[in-house]
C-alpha cells in the first residue's frame, strides 16, 4: 500500500490520495497493535500466572492486597486475575475452558463443585511435594476441608479459606434477652434444642422491640437448602448418595428439620417472608437482633454495626456441625503442562496462602492454619469467635450434581422454600426432596 | 476477487454451465450455511446420540439412549408444556392488541407520528435492556405497578416469584417489547387498502363499523396470517427474556424448553443429552410449521 502522506499545499491532493493515506494510517496503528498484542502474550506465557477467579467488590479488593502481599514470596512472578461474575456460569465457562486445555494456570472453584470436576478429567492434580517445598502441607490444612480436596488418592483442589453459615447478632439486645455470656459470646446452650432455640427467638424479640431472628430465603437458590443441610447433619441423619440411587437418607429426621425451619420463620416472633436482600436489610437496620446468614457478609453487617457479633451455627439437634464452603485452587486441565510454570504456579499459590491474614479481614477463615493460630488473628473479632466452625464443617454431598450454583441446591431450596412458605407439610417436603434427589441421582454422570 | 465479467468469453461454455452467475452469487451465503448451519446441524444429531459431556474423557455411541430418556423425563415435557403456554398467552395479544393499535392509528389519531414512534419504539430495545426495565416495575415493594395497584387499592402481586402469575408477567412484558413490530406490518397492510373499496362502500351508505368489517378486517386477512405465523415462530424460541427475569422460577414453572436445554446442557454438562432434547424440540417445531403450511395450502385453494 503507498502510504506516503499527502504533504499539504500540493496541488495533487486528491479525494482519492487523502484516502489512502488515511487508510494507510490506519493499517499502521492496527499492525503496531498487533504486535504489541503478541509481545504482552508472550510474556503472559513465561513469568505471569494466570488466575481467574469470582472476587469482585470488597473481596476482590484484599486479594489484589494478598498478591501484593505475596510477591516478596514469589519472586519473579506476576499474578494476573481475571474476575468473572460469581453464578452458575462460572463454572460453565471454566469447565468449557478446561475441557478445551485453554483454561487458566489456576482457578478459583468452590470446593462442593470438585465431585463434577475431578472425575471429569476437567482439573489436575496439585503436586505436594513441589508445595513442601514451599512450605504448605497437608498438616497446615483442617481434616474436615482437606479430605474433600481428595479423588483417587490424589489433592486436586488448595483451600484458601472455610466460609461456613453462622449466626450473627447485635450484641445489646442479645445481652438484655440474657443470651450473653460474661466474656461476650454467645451463650450456644441456651440455643441447644429446637425449642430453646425457639424460647430463644422470642426473647430475642421481646429484647430488640420488634422481632428476633431473620433469615432470607424467599426466591433464594441456596439459602434454604444452607440451613437445612447443615441442621441435619446435626441429626447424626445418613445422607448417603450411591451412584444410580436410591438415596438413603432419614425422612423422619428430615422432616424434623424442615419442621423446626418452618417454626423458626413463623412471622410472629421471626419475620416469615424475606429474601436474601430483605434479611440483610431486617438485620442491619435493627429490626431483628440476630441473623443466619453465611459470614461472607460480615462487611455488610459491620458497617452497620461496628460492635456485630458472631457465633458458629448453634447445635440444636445434637452433633455439632456447621454448613460450609470452601474457596480453593485448582488446576485446570492441560495435556502438556509445562513443567517450570508448573512450579511457579505451586510457588505463587503457597505464597498467597501465607498472606491470608488478609484474606481473614473479610470474614473468611482461612483454611491455612498457621494463619489462625497467630496473635493477629485472634486480635480480629468477631472472626476469632466463629473460627472453631471450621472444625466441624459439612460440605453438600461429594455427587457430580451438587456444590455452589448447582442446579441440585436450586431444586432443594425450592421444596423448603414450599415448605416455609407456602405450607407443605414437613414430612411430604422431606418425600418430595428424596424424590428430586433419586431423580438426580438417576441421571448419568458426565465422567 | 475474480468475479466474472459479463463480456462473454469463448472456449469455457462448459465451465460456465457449471458455476453460472447465479450459483457464484449465492456462494458467499451457501459456504456460511454450509459452515455455521448445516455442519453444526449434523454435530449436534452425533452428539445427541453420543454421552458426549462437557468434560475431558473422549464420548462413546450410545445409540438412542438420550432418546428414550427424554421421552421419559418429566421435566422436560414440563418445560415444553411451559414453551406452549407462553406461546398462546403471548401469540394471540400480539395479533390482537397489534390490530387494535394499528386501527386506531390508521384511522386517523391527532399525532399519527408520535404513536407510530411509541408503538415501536420499545422494540429497538435490546432483551437486556427490557428485562432489567421490567424487572423493576415488577418489584414488589417499590416497583411502579404495584404502586399502582396499591393506589388504585387493589391486591398486589408478587409479579415474578409467584408460580401462577409468573408466566402471565412474562408474556405481559414480551407484548410491551414485540408489539411494535406486528404494528408496522398491520399499518404498512392497512395502507395498501386501496382507496375505492371505501369510496364505493361510502357510496351505498355503510358506517364506520360496517366498513371496518366488510372491507379493512377482510383484506388483513393475508398478512394476519403471515404475522401468526412468524409470531408462533418466534414465541416458541423464547429463552431470553424468561432467563434474564426469572431464570426459569419460581420452582421452574416459567423454564421454557429452551432453558431446560441450556440448563441440562451447560450448567449439567451433559451436553449429548442436551442435543437430544433440542432435537426432539426442533421435530416438534418442524410438525407444527408443517401443519400450518397445510393448513394454509388447503385455505389457498
Amino acid at each position: 500500500m503507498t502510504g506516503t502522506p499527502a504533504s499539504v499545499g500540493r496541488p495533487a491532493l486528491t479525494r482519492r490520495r487523502a484516502l489512502t493515506a488515511a487508510l494507510g494510517a490506519g493499517a499502521a496503528v492496527l499492525g503496531a497493535g498487533a504486535l504489541s498484542g503478541c509481545g504482552s502474550a508472550l510474556a503472559a506465557g513465561d513469568s505471569t500466572v494466570r488466575l481467574w477467579d469470582l472476587f469482585s467488590g470488597a473481596d476482590g479488593g484484599l486479594l489484589n492486597d494478598m498478591v501484593r502481599e505475596a510477591r516478596p514470596d514469589m519472586p519473579g512472578t506476576r499474578i494476573e486475575r481475571t474476575v468473572l461474575e460469581w453464578g452458575t456460569p462460572y463454572y460453565t465457562k471454566l469447565a468449557m475452558a478446561s475441557a478445551g486445555g485453554r483454561g487458566p494456570d489456576v482457578a478459583i472453584a468452590h470446593m462442593s463443585r470438585l465431585a463434577g470436576y475431578a472425575p471429569t478429567g476437567l482439573v489436575d492434580p496439585w503436586d505436594l511435594d513441589l508445595l513442601a517445598e514451599f512450605g504448605v502441607r497437608k498438616s497446615d490444612f483442617a481434616d474436615a476441608v482437606w479430605s474433600r480436596t481428595q479423588y483417587e488418592g490424589r489433592t486436586y483442589a488448595i483451600p484458601l479459606d472455610t466460609h461456613p453459615f453462622i449466626v450473627f447478632f447485635h450484641p445489646e439486645p442479645v445481652k438484655k434477652a440474657g443470651l450473653l455470656t460474661k466474656d461476650g459470646t454467645l451463650d450456644a446452650d441456651a440455643f441447644s434444642s429446637p425449642d430453646t432455640f425457639l424460647a430463644a427467638g422470642r426473647e430475642l424479640a421481646k429484647a430488640s422491640g420488634k422481632q428476633g431472628i431473620a433469615f432470607g430465603y424467599a426466591t433464594d437458590t441456596a439459602q434454604g437448602w444452607r440451613l437445612f443441610y447443615g441442621l441435619y447433619r446435626q441429626t447424626g441423619g445418613a445422607f448417603t448418595l450411591p451412584a444410580g440411587g436410591p438415596a438413603e437418607v432419614d425422612v423422619d429426621r428430615m422432616a424434623e428439620v424442615i419442621a423446626f425451619m418452618a417454626k423458626l420463620v413463623d412471622g410472629r416472633t421471626n419475620p416469615k417472608r424475606l429474601d436474601y436482600a430483605a434479611g440483610l436489610a431486617s438485620f442491619t437496620n435493627g429490626q431483628t437482633a440476630m441473623i443466619l446468614s453465611g459470614e461472607w457478609e460480615l462487611g455488610t453487617f459491620r458497617a452497620a454495626d461496628k460492635n456485630v457479633g458472631a457465633a458458629p451455627m448453634p447445635t440444636v439437634f445434637g452433633t455439632p456441625a456447621v454448613y460450609a464452603d470452601s474457596h480453593s485452587f485448582v488446576l485446570p486441565h492441560r495435556e502438556h503442562p509445562d513443567e517450570d510454570h508448573r512450579r511457579r504456579t505451586h510457588q505463587a499459590i503457597a505464597a498467597l496462602l501465607k498472606a491470608g491474614q488478609i484474606w481473614a479481614t473479610a470474614g473468611h477463615i482461612p483454611a491455612y492454619e498457621p494463619i489462625t493460630r497467630t496473635p493477629e488473628y485472634a486480635a480480629l473479632l468477631p472472626q476469632e469467635h466463629y473460627k472453631s466452625a471450621a472444625d466441624h464443617v459439612v460440605l453438600d454431598p461429594a455427587v457430580w450434581f451438587a456444590g455452589a450454583g448447582s442446579d441440585f441446591q436450586n431444586a432443594m431450596s425450592q421444596v423448603l422454600q414450599q415448605a416455609l412458605l407456602d405450607g407443605l407439610a414437613p414430612d411430604r417436603a422431606a418425600r418430595a426432596m428424596v424424590r428430586r434427589l433419586n431423580t438426580f441421582l438417576a441421571k448419568p454422570s458426565p465422567a | 476477487m475474480s468475479s466474472p465479467h459479463a463480456s462473454p468469453r469463448p472456449g469455457l461454455p462448459a465451465l460456465r454451465r457449471l458455476f453460472s452467475p447465479g450459483l457464484l452469487f449465492a456462494l458467499p451465503f451457501l459456504v456460511l450455511f454450509a459452515v455455521f448451519m448445516v455442519w453444526p446441524l449434523g454435530q449436534g444429531l452425533w452428539m445427541s446420540l453420543t454421552d458426549r459431556a462437557l468434560s475431558a474423557h473422549a464420548p462413546s455411541f450410545i445409540g438412542l439412549d438420550n432418546f428414550t430418556e427424554a421421552f421419559r423425563d418429566a421435566e422436560m415435557w414440563r418445560a415444553l408444556g411451559h414453551t406452549v403456554w407462553f406461546t398462546v398467552l403471548s401469540t394471540v395479544p400480539l395479533v390482537v392488541v397489534a390490530l387494535g393499535m394499528a386501527l386506531l392509528v390508521h384511522t386517523g389519531l391527532p399525532g399519527q407520528w408520535v404513536w407510530r414512534l411509541a408503538f415501536f419504539a420499545p422494540y429497538l430495545l435490546p432483551v437486556g435492556v427490557v428485562g432489567l426495565l421490567w424487572i423493576w416495575l415488577y418489584q414488589p415493594d417499590l416497583g411502579l405497578y404495584n404502586h399502582l395497584l396499591d393506589a388504585l387499592g387493589l391486591t398486589q402481586y408478587a409479579w415474578l416469584s409467584d408460580e401462577s402469575v409468573a408466566m402471565w408477567a412474562i408474556a405481559l412484558t414480551t407484548l410491551w417489547w414485540t408489539v411494535g413490530f406486528n404494528f408496522l406490518l398491520y399499518l404498512a397492510a392497512l395502507q395498501s387498502v386501496p382507496d375505492h373499496l371505501y369510496e364505493a362502500a361510502a357510496i351505498d351508505g355503510a358506517g364506520a363499523w360496517r366498513r371496518l368489517w366488510s372491507i379493512t378486517l377482510p383484506q388483513l386477512s393475508r398478512i394476519t396470517v403471515v404475522i401468526t405465523v412468524l409470531q408462533v415462530l418466534a414465541s416458541l424460541k423464547v429463552f431470553d427474556q424468561v432467563y434474564l427475569m426469572t431464570k426459569g422460577g419460581p420452582n421452574n414453572s416459567t423454564r421454557p424448553v429452551v432453558e431446560y436445554v441450556y440448563d441440562v446442557g451447560f450448567t449439567g454438562y451433559r451436553l449429548g443429552y442436551a442435543s437430544a432434547i433440542s432435537y426432539i424440540f426442533f421435530a416438534l417445531v418442524v410438525l407444527a410449521s408443517a401443519a400450518q403450511f397445510f393448513a394454509l395450502r388447503r385455505r389457498e385453494k
